[in-house]
């Protein structure tokens, strides 16, 4: 018993200082962030089109084009009339056009689409409501599958560590 | 100051991005990007540093630290910076340039008693 206190008391000491020093640096990466985050407030209105780099939220309603190279939130109440292309896209609110995001497409619950979806890869939750195609676009940048026979290994000794290191 | 009034939230345009097209609504807006267009609200815009509007303004302040090309109805105050361009007639209440802005255009001044931006303000305390 006297044995576990006496090795808390002599580890806590040396890992309390840790956590101290990100707190304040965490502040000023957040205030960065934000300096990098476009922020479209509900009660704005745009109609047009969007491209750049770096994430967006937008809350309010938008018509038109996005072409973004980065994140794209689309909040709770939003409403976009138009395509969207970005890298990563979540989705809260309602969207009607195509989605196109060349990483991921987040569906929350209180999404509402209507329209197609391109994207390798996709989640959804419990919910939400997707009218539309969905197209989890072909990877054609992978590695070629090993179902076509290669007559190149001949010995068999050198055939096992290779097929290992492709596993890996 | 009560310049942070009236509008509920602060939108951000961020440097890498750009925007072509109107923008309306009741909102501050701050540009540091590139937007061609127009743009109104009944809030205040900051166009910071790095940003650049091709654009007609309409806004209760308006701050220019970047550039804006085009018209510019500030229903209250205009402020340019001494970084601040501004290339285009301008219409406010009042106007504030500091030495070293650009300022091309003509400027109009605008009544108190014509402006309609009272009705916008919730009890200011």
């Amino acid at each position: 018993m006297g044995l576990f206190g006496k090795k808390d008391n002599a580890q806590r000491p040396p890992a309390a200082p840790a956590p101290a020093v990100p707190k304040g640096s965490a502040k000023t990466s957040k205030q960065d962030m934000a300096q990098d985050t476009t922020y479209f407030g509900k009660n704005l209105k745009i109609n047009g089109s969007v491209s750049g780099e770096g994430s967006l939220i937008i809350l309010g309603s938008f018509e038109g084009k996005f072409d973004l190279k980065g994140r794209l939130k689309v909040a709770q109440g939003a409403r976009i009339k138009g395509d969207i292309k970005a890298t990563d896209i979540y989705v809260n609110g309602d969207i009607e056009g195509a989605i196109t995001a060349s990483e991921k497409v987040h569906l929350d619950n209180t999404a509402r689409i209507k329209g197609g979806i391109t994207t390798p890869r996709l989640s959804v939750l419990e919910g939400a409501r997707f009218d539309g195609e969905l197209q989890m676009s072909n990877r054609t940048s992978q590695a070629p599958k090993p179902v076509s026979p290669e007559p190149k290994q001949t010995s068999p000794a050198s055939g096992i560590p290779h097929k290992n290191e492709t596993e890996l | 100051m009560d310049k942070r009034s009236a509008a509920g939230s602060t939108s951000l345009l961020s440097k890498k991005v750009n925007i072509v097209g109107d923008i309306e609504g009741n909102e501050d807006l701050h540009v540091e990007g590139r937007f061609k267009g127009t743009i109104k609200i009944t809030g205040n815009i900051l166009v910071g540093p790095t940003g650049v509007v091709d654009a007609d303004v309409e806004a209760e302040n308006i701050i220019i630290q970047g550039k804006i090309n085009g018209n510019v109805l500030a229903r209250q105050q205009l402020e340019i910076q001494s970084l601040g361009q501004l290339i285009g007639d301008c219409s406010a209440q009042s106007i504030d340039i500091k030495e070293g802005a650009v300022f091309e255009g003509r400027s109009n001044m605008l009544k108190p008693a014509a402006s309609p931006a009272r009705s916008t303000q919730p009890g200011t305390k």
